[in-house]
């Protein structure tokens, strides 16, 4: 029931295009086949369904080699240019497989959880199959909602250096319209007459020095007003009218950098939505692979 | 917003181009995670292997029969030399476990594990599913050809056939004359004035402990009892599945002296106040005999008795009063005499089918015949049904007039509560019959001890 459940919630929500479609066709008649076997199975095992008969084996053996297959993904990217089908089938095959994995592995166990190290198998690919179906979701939502909101996207690992780059040309900006900023010494750059700011300046550097450039340097601070669009509209309104003419100019360009900077910190935090939910499949995916064999060898044996 | 001094230019000096070759934070997080998750597991699984504990791989909670070989994984599953599988086989079990044929005349024998699914839970492993049971009973072969029962049943509620006993034109063998109705009546005369009998003043399990409201006895044993009930305790004891508690399950066999006799006293002679023994005629007529012969030395005064009266046509003179001196074996033969016509002809005959042989005094009294168990093939606990009256299920007790009528329920009324569905009873095989003979069970001889077991100090 959650199997179908989640299929028509793909179907509607993640718009299944026509290259989902055989494997949509596919899944299902291998669901339903599944289902019918152990329906039939089930009912006439005098033991009950267990793991350890030829049909639990043979669900067993399935599902093992859905996750195996599902697994080797994984693998297929650390050799992107070996000629081993192309990537697309490797994604469609990891996430409907990997999908189908979890009632052929349910139907195996007789929907019983067994033992402790079954139970947690058990429990493991349905985290693993969970957290894929939503990693899934992401994917397919966020790369888009990204494009709309950060338009100023860059690559991830190049955040922080281009954030470390922000820091610069703003500083250069307002150098360039008030004098040297004199930053080493704060104290002494808040004095009137320490630096050749010309008076009718002075409210764009301070307003630099105590609030724009500490927000641009700690990405933590994310309480700070220049951290909300709208307040630091107003912010800058409110700076544009107490400075002249000739220094709304840097003054727009340092608005600009503050959106920059808002949206590579969104950007950073829609990241680690898009991938986060990796650190829990990738590494319990080989936690489940690696129990599964000893499983196996295991249940072979006894 | 666009900045007029961002140009695309700038835009790519800000890429820094040996990015790669530096692992961002967030994949070297990912990496050793994925390192540490299988290793955890590793020494999750080694921690067991260092304890020497396997039961980490059980395929679940053994039953609770079993239960104290949950960590003895070879108790069961015994490695042969030299093979890679130690799965638990039929040896394993019949090293403990005796597991006698269903039939001789059984067309198939399946393994131990196939009906008796261990790694299941907490269950009792004889609850096997009806499946195990209708795999043969669905189409029932045997080897011997044609079998006397039914060819096909595949559940209790559909297609059970009635039980054999109550099933056209099945009676009552018992040659006991008893009278349920007449027992049932109100204001029935008992040894202290009127009484009204209840079904469970003669009809008690075994175990109860309670006085025998019209007997002599106490507490209900059937393996103790007299000469004469001992053939039905007997029979019934043997009848007993051995797998319940039967001394809560099954009603004990009526016996004379438990349930009848405050009532049906066996007096024989206005002379004595205590009843003839409830025995063989050979040792009523001894018993009868020793009574007189004790009493005539001491009222010899009786041994006169008036002489028989000659036949005579005319009423004429009135003859003197003329006695008789008997002797006191004479006097003796004539009392035991007496009393034996009461009990033969009257007060045992009312129970009893006496018959006499031609050339003996004494009767032969026939078997009882009382059937001491009824399902013969199946179990059935009155305990676990005492919640209802009696006479729910015992529907004719009440009306029955002839011993020859079966009382028992039918199947029907079984199936109003045992139809299967989680509203009901249980209504699987086993709840009312066993696979196993076991009549034919032998002793097994235990071999394992409680250090095996881990159990030592």
């Amino acid at each position: 029931m959650i199997f179908w459940v989640t299929l028509l919630t793909l179907r509607v929500h993640l718009r299944i295009d026509g290259t989902h479609r055989k494997w949509l066709v596919a899944s299902l008649i291998i669901l339903g086949v599944s289902t019918i076997i152990y329906v039939i199975y089930a009912a006439s095992s005098p033991g009950g369904p267990s793991g350890g008969s030829a049909t639990g084996l043979a669900f067993g053996v399935v599902g093992s080699a859905f996750m195996i297959f599902a697994g080797l993904l994984a693998g297929r990217k650390k050799v992107a240019v070996w000629r081993l089908g192309r990537a697309q089938t490797w994604m469609r095959g990891h996430l409907w497989l990997g999908t189908l994995s979890l009632p052929i592995i349910v139907f195996h166990a007789g929907f019983h959880l067994g033992g402790t190290l079954t139970a947690v198998l058990m429990i493991l690919l349905i985290i693993v199959v969970a957290s894929g179906i939503f990693g899934a979701a992401l994917q397919h939502y966020m790369p888009s909602m990204m494009t709309v909101q950060i338009p100023m996207e860059t690559v991830f690992e190049q955040i922080d250096h281009v954030r470390a780059q922000l820091v610069g040309e703003a500083d250069a900006i307002v150098e360039k319209a008030c004098g040297p900023l004199a930053l080493e010494n704060a104290a002494l750059a808040n004095v009137a007459g320490a630096s050749n700011t010309p008076a009718a300046l002075i409210p764009l550097r301070d307003f630099y020095a105590q609030q724009m450039r500490p927000f641009l340097l700690h990405k933590h601070l994310r309480d700070k007003p220049l951290g909300t669009r709208e307040k630091a509209l107003g912010i800058f309104e409110r700076l544009r009218t107490l400075l002249p003419d000739t220094a709304h100019e840097p003054t727009r360009s340092l608005e600009a950098i503050c959106e920059e900077e808002r949206q590579l910190r969104r950007q950073t935090l829609m990241h680690h939505f898009l991938h986060g939910w990796l650190m829990l499949h990738v590494p319990l995916s080989l936690a489940l692979l690696l129990l599964a064999c000893i499983h196996a060898f295991m249940a072979l044996r006894y | 917003m666009a900045r007029a001094d961002l140009t695309t230019k700038k835009l790519a000096q800000r890429i820094d181009l040996e990015y790669f070759k530096r692992p961002h934070p967030f994949r070297r997080l990912r990496f050793i995670l994925s390192v540490s998750a299988p290793l955890a597991a590793l020494l999750w699984l080694g921690w067991y292997a260092l304890l020497r504990d396997n039961h980490v791989y059980s395929g679940g909670r053994v039953s609770t029969a079993h239960a104290v070989l949950s960590t003895q994984c070879d108790a069961c599953h015994v490695k042969q030399a030299g093979q890679f599988s130690a799965k638990a086989t039929d040896q394993g079990c019949e090293s403990c476990h005796d597991g006698p044929i269903h039939h001789a005349n059984q067309a198939f024998t399946p393994n131990c594990s196939s009906c008796h699914q261990e790694h299941q839970g907490r269950l009792r492993l004889a609850a096997t599913r009806d499946v195990s049971c209708i795999q043969c009973h669905a189409h029932l072969h045997t080897t011997g050809g044609s079998t006397r029962f039914s060819e096909r049943i595949t559940s209790f509620d559909r297609d059970h056939p009635e039980f054999a006993a109550v099933r056209s034109p099945n009676s009552d063998p018992s040659t006991i004359k008893f009278n349920h109705a007449v027992h049932l009546k109100h204001n029935l005369r008992g040894p202290n004035g009127l009484v009204e009998l209840d079904c469970q003043d003669c009809h008690r399990p075994a175990a109860a402990n309670t006085k025998w409201k019209y007997g002599s006895g106490t507490a209900d044993d059937p393996r103790s009892g007299d000469s004469l009930v001992s053939p039905p305790r007997v029979e019934f004891e043997k009848s007993l599945p051995p797998s319940t508690d039967y001394k809560r399950a099954y009603m004990s066999p009526i016996a004379y002296d438990k349930h009848c006799v405050a009532c049906h006293t066996l007096q024989f002679d206005p002379r004595f106040q205590e009843s003839a023994p409830h025995d063989t005629p050979e040792i009523v007529h001894a018993y009868l005999a020793k009574k007189f012969q004790d009493y005539i030395p001491s009222h010899t005064s009786e041994l006169r008795i008036p002489a028989p009266v000659p036949e005579r046509d005319l009423p004429q003179k009135p003859l003197p009063a003329a006695f008789v001196l008997l002797t006191q074996q004479q006097w003796v033969a004539r009392r035991v005499a007496e009393s034996e016509e009461l009990l033969w002809r009257k007060t045992c005959a009312q129970c009893h089918a006496l018959r006499f042989a031609q050339n003996s005094q004494l009767p032969i009294v026939a078997p009882t015949g009382i059937t001491p168990r009824w399902f013969k093939h199946a179990e059935f606990n009155h305990d676990s049904h005492k919640l209802l009256t009696c006479t729910e299920c015992h529907t004719r007790a009440k009306t029955s007039q002839e011993t020859s009528d079966v009382l028992l329920p039918g199947i029907h009324n079984c199936q109003k509560c045992h139809r299967g569905g989680p509203t009901s009873a249980e209504s699987r095989c086993f709840e009312c019959h066993n696979y196993h003979d076991w009549e034919k069970a032998e002793k097994v001889k235990g071999s394992f001890t409680l250090s095996r077991l881990g159990r030592g100090d």
